[in-house]
């Protein structure tokens, strides 16, 4: 029951911050989340500046950057996006280290099988991602060159894509085969 | 040469991975680390190739201890890294160049060798890889990525090669010439895997990890292969059940199934 007045706090959170367009009031309901966040307030902030600070910079300097291209730029504007970004962010973060989803969900048999499947995605592409991180160290001799360090990055994205992809099929196909899916009116048995 | 002194890991959730674990390999030696699944034998190995530091003990190499510090100093990091290398048992983890000529190139061209091409092409002929050299790593099968993979690591001529389950995505075709190539190399070399028959042909000395995540055996490899009530504790073995015509028995067999 705990895990769910969570969610539906945090779906009722979510709502108000993107309704709310007044940045001090919205300043204020950072300073709740965080209040409430209690002790570990401080970490979960910490990663929601990590998480936000690479979209809030090219947004802000986008922003900013019409501005001297002559449109009208308002500074309110600019410190209003940001705020409700770190704090939808730091909301979900904050969601994330208390809450059990699958105890949450599990009023809809559908959700918790979905969240079951995203759960155990998670924990695999953390796996393989600390791989590729770890193979990339253990083979790295000294600091690599820009266009290097690129093209490194860009093979692990397109391993993470090929593997998502691949766990993707693996998974329907498996779920297909427990009688997930039933074949709709007009397809065949492989519901296609 | 290589050693780790009474390291213990804790991973980030309290999960014992490893407790209390000593060993020392010396030049040129050929050691098997065997241990049922989750035992921690990749996690041991990461831990000596200094990729994560053990949560008590230490790793060192050459006299010199290997952790942040020492990894920071770029001469140290280099010479380690060059020495000391790691087959990832996932193929994929390392294969990250456009080509198999650009990923065995890849530490050559770090170190700024002059002779990178002749490197390459002599150690892709012994690999059995040259036809593959302009292909893209991603697109080769589980055997070839593997052979580029050691082709990578072994152009660095490295001192001291640790292989992770280096058959695991291997054909027995595949396997049986990566056993043989092993037997050749000059390098110490320190191999997991959970199959016996394999072991024997990979090195002399074993070392096995418990269920405890604790080393319960380090000696030569035949006296283990014959004690049967080890093998049955390091859960290297199995008893399941076989039909012969009407008669049925079961007993314990190390069948090998990976």
């Amino acid at each position: 029951m705990k895990d769910r007045l969570l969610l539906l706090g945090y779906a009722v959170a979510v709502i108000a911050a993107t309704a709310v367009h007044d940045p001090w009031w919205l300043a204020g309901g950072l300073l709740v989340a965080a209040a409430l966040a209690g002790r570990q307030a401080p970490k979960i902030a910490l990663r929601a500046m990590r998480a936000v600070v690479f979209f809030s910079l090219v947004v802000s300097l986008g922003y900013a950057a019409s501005g001297v291209l002559g449109q009208a730029v308002s500074v309110d504007y600019l410190i209003l996006v940001n705020i409700r970004v770190f704090l939808l962010i730091f909301l979900t973060f904050a969601l994330a280290a208390r809450i059990d989803f699958l105890r949450a969900l599990n009023f809809s048999r559908s959700l918790t099988y979905l969240t079951t499947l995203a759960l155990s995605q998670i924990i695999t592409f953390r796996r393989l991602f600390e791989d590729l991180r770890l193979a990339a160290e253990s083979r790295r001799l000294r600091r690599l060159a820009l266009r290097q360090g690129y093209l490194q990055s860009a093979a692990a994205a397109s391993h993470l894509f090929d593997r998502a992809e691949h766990d993707a099929r693996e998974i329907a196909l498996a779920m297909r085969a427990r009688g997930f899916f039933p074949p709709q009116p007009g397809t065949d048995a492989r519901g296609s | 040469m290589l050693e780790a002194v009474d390291v213990s890991h804790r991973f980030e959730d309290g999960t014992e991975a490893l407790s209390g674990i000593s060993l020392a390999l010396q030049p040129a030696e050929k050691a098997v680390l065997l241990g049922a699944n989750g035992t921690g034998k990749s996690t041991l190995l990461r831990i000596l190739d200094g990729l994560i530091a053990p949560t008590l003990g230490e790793v060192r190499y050459a006299g010199r201890r290997v952790d942040r510090a020492a990894l920071r100093d770029a001469d140290f990091h280099q010479r380690f890294r060059r020495e000391v290398v790691l087959l990832f048992q996932n193929p994929d983890a390392m294969l990250f160049n456009p080509t198999a000529y650009d990923e065995i190139a890849f530490g050559p061209r770090q170190l700024g060798l002059e002779d990178v091409d002749a490197r390459v092409r002599h150690w892709a002929g012994l690999l059995g890889v040259t036809p593959l050299l302009g292909r893209a790593p991603f697109g080769l099968s589980g055997g070839e990525k593997q052979r580029v993979c050691l082709a990578a690591l072994l152009v660095l001529e490295p001192r001291v090669l640790l292989l992770d389950e280096p058959t695991a995505n291997m054909d027995p075709r595949s396997t049986g010439w990566l056993v043989d190539f092993l037997a050749d190399v000059a390098q110490t070399t320190l191999v997991t895997t959970h199959n016996l028959s394999l072991a024997a042909e990979l090195g002399t000395r074993c070392l096995v990890l418990g269920e405890g995540r604790r080393l319960v055996y380090d000696g030569p490899l035949q006296d283990f292969l014959g004690d049967h009530d080890r093998l049955v504790a390091a859960n290297l073995v199995h008893r399941h059940r076989h039909r012969h015509g009407d008669a049925e028995h079961s007993h314990y067999h190390a069948h090998d199934w990976d």
